[in-house]
């Protein structure tokens, strides 16, 4: 007995005493507890997709998907194979979430600033949007916006808002720049890039100017003039010695049909339409409690501060409040993004094909599990993305003591 | 010296003399004074005033035109019951007999539990709730509605709730209530809930009624409280895994809490539907209530972890230091110093996520299950000589919806109040 408790000491301890060995041994333990369940588990489906002959592997990435998909922001084709289709998938999802998450940060921000505005009418109805919008479910919203869109008149009869803006119940139309090809949409992309970076540079000079030499320079304005003089000539060159203009710019007109059927500009289908519409209106209630949260937490003196140095309301807003709120601000601003492009997923319900949807109806013709691991994946890189371009952000913005 | 006193006749007509105070001006006082400061200080904020007024009028009175005139909100009455209890009391899931009783001897348990609450926390806030509750349910006894197989006995159960209320109360009152009695009376009011609801073979009364056909408002309900009594304890449990100094132990937790909060909880449904049946026996009785239900806890939990790992993180160091140098282990350092002060200080998140859990549970549509969103839709889709009342009944679900997360909101903010939250 006395030898065992020999062998079983370390350190010193017996080592059903010593915290090391028995943390440790919790660990193993657990660990190994995990590793198992999720092995029996994986090994489990495995089996049943042996023995019940289901499909299975990556072999059908290659083979063409052969199904419509509904709406595609980049060209689709049924004869595609199924790694395109779902690159199709995912392209959707990511357009609907980047010009969501654009839509309902503007629209959080006006709404959190409203309902701190002193104009007591302005503050109760911001308080009115957010309590209705953040408190309803999404689904309830989506499926809202769905009859509201099918209570339209159709095509024929639908509404046109100023010769340019086509409002019916198949979708909404709108004026478009479309790229003649995908050389012309490069060179495009480069001059808008080029044109950008030589506004951003004018925008510096400027700055440094109205800061060191304390003359007035308005560089705000100076930089957008200057990107958009020289985005316009060179443009203008690029069009005179290619012959064609980079883009064309076409408005939506309706053609007679059977139905009706709108040709040219730039036509987002119905079920675009609404789940944009409901991810923003939901999105931003949210945003604009952050936003509110954010702007009080700057002290109050800083807002006392900067109206007793004769800066407006406005101007105080804009230089003093708001650039300390945004430390509070950009983390659950992150999170309100992912929480968008997550929340996309209920497409489905209203008829819109995204990752999820998409990928639902894969299931049909080609293994689940295969498919599943690629989803999971491309949300968790979208996830990921966000929250490395916010923490970019965060650290670019954070005090940094000078 | 005379001669710096002022005349006394002066001094009589001077308006600004001691003693005389006069009345503030009209313009600053009053209605007109708060006018002027919160409506009219600048021309701009006049001209927002202007402008939100009319955007309310409008609204006002077309959305309240709508309501009353333009609306039809028959297709309420006629989906009503389904909208309480989905497929529960069909021909098909309850053959033979009225179903509908079980699941109002089971709400009968919740308002009692109100009773209980009320008696034991004796406060403005469990009053005004409890009995918010109880005279909203006594009302739909007395609304001019008839639902399929439904008689009187419904409406007479529905005004039972007020005796139960009562007696909750009086028990709580007059014998006293503790906190574990209160948990204990949870479990088993449960557990006795969900007897009720799934029946018993054997039992003439209990015609057992497949979770298949449970729906409705009690499936959202059910889902939430599950979801909710359980993700906190996980929650905390992840947590503290994920902040503790064992390695392995940390990347477990690391790895199940981003996994879940990385996926959309759409996808996570719809892949335990095809997954879990192939991963266990093909004999093995998968419910698809039960694993909608594993599937929204854990995803909230995940949530739920992160919140209370801000908590923990925003103490001060201080704290738990203090807890040790008084001879505190460790692990009653975390329970009875860090833990409490951490939920405290995050109960806004916390609430916030079971609201949106609550939220959530409308999207197990996807596995085919009909809570009270989805049959309300197919309803529609159904009945094409509805669909032009779609509007009526997404904003009523709205409303219903919109009532239950308001209410939890104000709750949290009461507790909030009582707690001295911000205050220390």
């Amino acid at each position: 007995m006395a030898q065992l408790r020999s062998i079983l000491t370390y350190q010193g301890v017996e080592v059903w005493r010593h915290t090391k060995v028995l943390q440790w041994t919790l660990q193993i333990v657990s660990g190994i507890v995990v590793v198992v369940l999720v092995a029996w588990f994986f090994a489990n489906i495995a089996n049943a997709v042996q023995d019940r002959e289901i499909p299975h592997g990556w072999g059908f990435l290659d083979r063409e998907y052969q199904t419509p998909i509904g709406h595609t922001f980049i060209p689709y084709e049924s004869s595609d194979p199924f790694a395109y289709a779902l690159g199709a998938a995912a392209v959707n999802t990511i357009v609907v979430s980047i010009v969501g998450v654009i839509l309902a940060t503007m629209l959080g921000i006006f709404i959190g600033v409203a309902r701190l505005s002193t104009n007591w009418m302005v503050s109760k109805l911001a308080t009115v949007y957010i309590e209705f919008f953040r408190n309803v479910p999404l689904l309830v919203q989506l499926f809202f916006w769905f009859y509201i869109i099918l209570s339209l008149p159709p095509i024929r009869e639908g509404y046109v808002v100023g010769g340019g803006l086509f409002i019916n119940n198949s979708g909404l139309s709108l004026p478009f720049p479309n790229p003649t090809g995908f050389g012309p949409l490069l060179v495009w992309a480069l001059l808008a890039a080029g044109a950008l970076a030589a506004g951003n540079v004018a925008f510096r000079m400027l700055t440094a100017r109205e800061v060191h030499a304390g003359q007035r320079s308005y560089p705000i304005t100076g930089g957008l003039v200057t990107a958009v003089v020289i985005g316009a000539v060179a443009w203008i060159v690029v069009s005179l010695v290619a012959g064609e203009s980079p883009l064309v710019i076409t408005s939506p007109e309706r053609e007679e049909g059977l139905f009706g059927h709108i040709a040219g500009g730039f036509t987002a289908p119905a079920g675009l339409v609404i789940l944009l519409v409901g991810l923003v209106t939901y999105t931003a209630s949210f945003i604009a409690e952050i936003v509110r949260a954010g702007i009080l937490s700057v002290r109050r003196g800083q807002t006392e501060a900067s109206r007793a140095l004769g800066l407006t309301p406005l101007e105080t807003l804009r230089y003093v409040t708001f650039p300390q709120a945004l430390r509070v601000i950009i983390p659950p601003l992150i999170s309100q993004f992912l929480n968008l492009t997550k929340n996309s997923s209920l497409a489905g319900a209203i008829g819109y094909s995204d990752l999820t949807n998409v990928a639902k109806t894969m299931t049909q013709t080609a293994p689940a599990v295969s498919i599943f691991l690629l989803i999971m994946a491309a949300y968790l890189a979208m996830s990921l993305t966000y929250s490395l371009i916010g923490n970019l952000y965060n650290r670019h913005i954070r005090f940094t003591g000078n | 010296m005379a001669t710096t006193q002022p005349p006394a006749a002066t001094r009589q007509t001077n308006p600004g003399a001691p003693g005389q105070r006069l009345p503030p001006p009209i313009t600053e006082v009053g209605v007109i004074g708060w006018m002027r400061v919160n409506l009219f200080s600048s021309w701009f904020n006049s001209i927002l005033t202007i402008i939100s007024l009319a955007v309310t009028v409008l609204a006002l009175f077309y959305g309240l035109r709508w309501v009353i005139a333009g609306a039809d909100w028959t297709v309420i009455g006629v989906l009503g019951g389904q909208m309480v209890i989905g497929q529960y009391n069909t021909e098909g899931s309850c053959p033979g007999q009225n179903c509908f009783w079980r699941p109002q001897v089971a709400l009968l348990l919740v308002t009692a539990l109100f009773g209980l609450a009320w008696g034991m926390a004796g406060n403005a806030v469990a009053r005004r709730l409890s009995i918010g509750v109880v005279v909203v349910l006594t009302l739909f006894a007395f609304l001019p509605y008839s639902f399929d197989r439904m008689g009187m006995d419904v409406r007479l159960l529905l005004v039972a709730n007020i005796p139960a209320l009562l007696l909750g109360w009086a028990v709580a009152h007059y014998i006293g209530m503790s906190v574990r009695g209160i948990v204990i009376y949870v479990v088993v009011a449960f557990i006795l809930s969900v007897i009720l609801l799934r029946g018993l073979p054997g039992i003439p009364g209990l015609h057992p009624v497949l979770v298949l056909h449970w729906g409705g408002l009690t499936l959202n309900l059910l889902l939430a409280v599950v979801g909710i009594g359980l993700s906190l304890p996980i929650g905390v449990a992840l947590a503290l895994g994920r902040r503790s100094n064992l390695p392995v132990v940390k990347l477990l937790c690391v790895v199940f809490i981003e996994v879940f909060r990385g996926v959309p909880l759409i996808t996570l449904l719809f892949m335990s539907q095809v997954l879990v049946p192939l991963a266990f026996p093909e004999d093995f009785n998968t419910n698809s209530l039960l694993r909608a239900g594993i599937i929204i806890t854990l995803f909230s939990s995940a949530y739920m972890a992160e919140n209370i790992r801000g908590g923990l993180q925003a103490l001060s160091p201080g704290q738990a230091e203090a807890a040790r140098a008084l001879g505190l282990p460790g692990w009653q350092t975390t329970m009875l110093v860090s833990l409490p002060q951490a939920i405290r200080n995050v109960i806004p998140a916390i609430v916030g996520q079971f609201i949106s859990l609550y939220k959530d549970t409308t999207l197990v549509y996807i596995i085919g299950m009909l809570d009270v969103l989805e049959i309300s839709r197919a309803f529609i889709q159904g009945n094409t000589q509805y669909i032009s009342s779609a509007k009526e009944v997404f904003i009523f679900l709205a409303l219903v919806f919109w009532v239950f997360t308001y209410t939890m909101s104000y709750v949290s903010g009461k507790v909030e109040e009582h707690l001295g939250v911000g205050q220390r």
